[in-house]
């Protein structure tokens, strides 16, 4: 059964057009190994320069969301340099597309601003993604702040299509949220 | 002030900060692990040496491959201190360095572009 059980995951890993999938704690090592690994498959496979910095940016920024955001979170002596939080990561092709996905976990309380945004976000179009991202970049860091706030429109920025997102509520203090974005 | 070198990591540009020739540097990749704590020092001291430039000209050249969103936003920063620089008086040249086909790169160099009014700004495809 064993060898039955973790063939039928890769067989409908690999139907789906998934490239790699990692589950887990992931920490910003985790974020670097991936991302080169994930480089050097899209130059063998002679991917666009375009395309492969699309992908890359959007991975990063995923990635980066998951460690900073995923309420099942880890730190040592407050440390965010060597943070390890739980989630969910997959890059894949469909239709001849990129996507990137991400999901966790978060504090339930969170998630409504968070949709709030996304719906924001989704409905802007290129240039509005574009002054959007501006005004961002331009306001004063927020000391409080673990990023630059910009990750959301930089994804949204280098998707093909209108990102894609949905939560669903665990239980009175928690939600999962996942986002899916085509290159 | 004291030249500053950091060699290219794995995630993190190549800062070649030759204050002594009016002419800095950034080259390669930017998405630290801390953006702050790689960005924040360089941001302090590049606005420290502003103070002693005014009048001269000064060389700022970015040559970046790929940068994430906190860093970018660190760009942000040193651009507006580069600009604020000009405006009181430095003669500030900032050359945005990009690659045939990277519409990426190209396209943040002319973000960065619309904020400036006294710096001088070019655009160069390598």
């Amino acid at each position: 059964m064993l060898a039955v059980d973790h063939y039928r995951m890769k067989a409908d890993n690999h139907q789906h057009g998934i490239i790699f999938s990692f589950n887990g704690f992931i920490s910003e090592s985790i974020l670097f190994a991936l991302g080169d690994a994930l480089k050097k498959k899209l130059s063998m496979e002679e991917t666009d320069l375009r395309t492969m910095k699309r992908v890359f940016s959007v991975f990063v920024e995923q990635a980066q969301n998951i460690i900073r955001y995923s309420a099942e979170t880890l730190a040592k002596d407050d440390q965010e340099i060597n943070r390890l939080s739980s989630g969910l990561l997959t890059v894949g092709s469909e239709g001849g597309r990129f996507f990137v996905v991400c999901g966790n976990v978060m504090a339930r309380e969170k998630a409504h601003p968070l949709q709030e945004r996304l719906e924001k976000i989704q409905k802007l179009d290129a240039a509005g993604i574009k002054a959007y991202y501006m005004e961002h970049m331009k306001a004063p860091v927020d000391a409080s702040a673990k990023g630059a706030n910009l990750g959301l429109i930089e994804i949204a920025r280098r998707s093909s299509e209108p990102i894609q997102f949905d939560f669903l509520e665990l239980d009175a203090s928690t939600t999962f949220y996942c986002m899916k974005a085509f290159i | 002030m004291e030249n500053k070198f950091i060699a290219a990591g794995e995630r993190s540009p190549e800062v070649d900060f030759r204050y002594d020739q009016n002419h800095l540097a950034l080259r390669g990749e930017a998405y630290p692990e801390d953006a702050a704590a790689f960005f924040g020092p360089l941001l302090k001291d590049l606005s420290a040496y502003c103070e002693t430039v005014k009048g001269q000209e000064l060389l700022m050249a970015f040559q970046l491959v790929y940068f994430n969103t906190s860093s970018a936003k660190a760009l942000m920063n040193m651009i507006q201190i580069l600009e604020a620089a000009a405006s009181s008086g430095t003669k500030v040249a900032i050359r945005w360095l990009f690659m045939e086909d990277d519409d990426v790169i190209r396209e943040f160099g002319e973000d960065f572009s619309m904020e400036l009014e006294h710096a001088r700004f070019q655009l160069v495809q390598i």
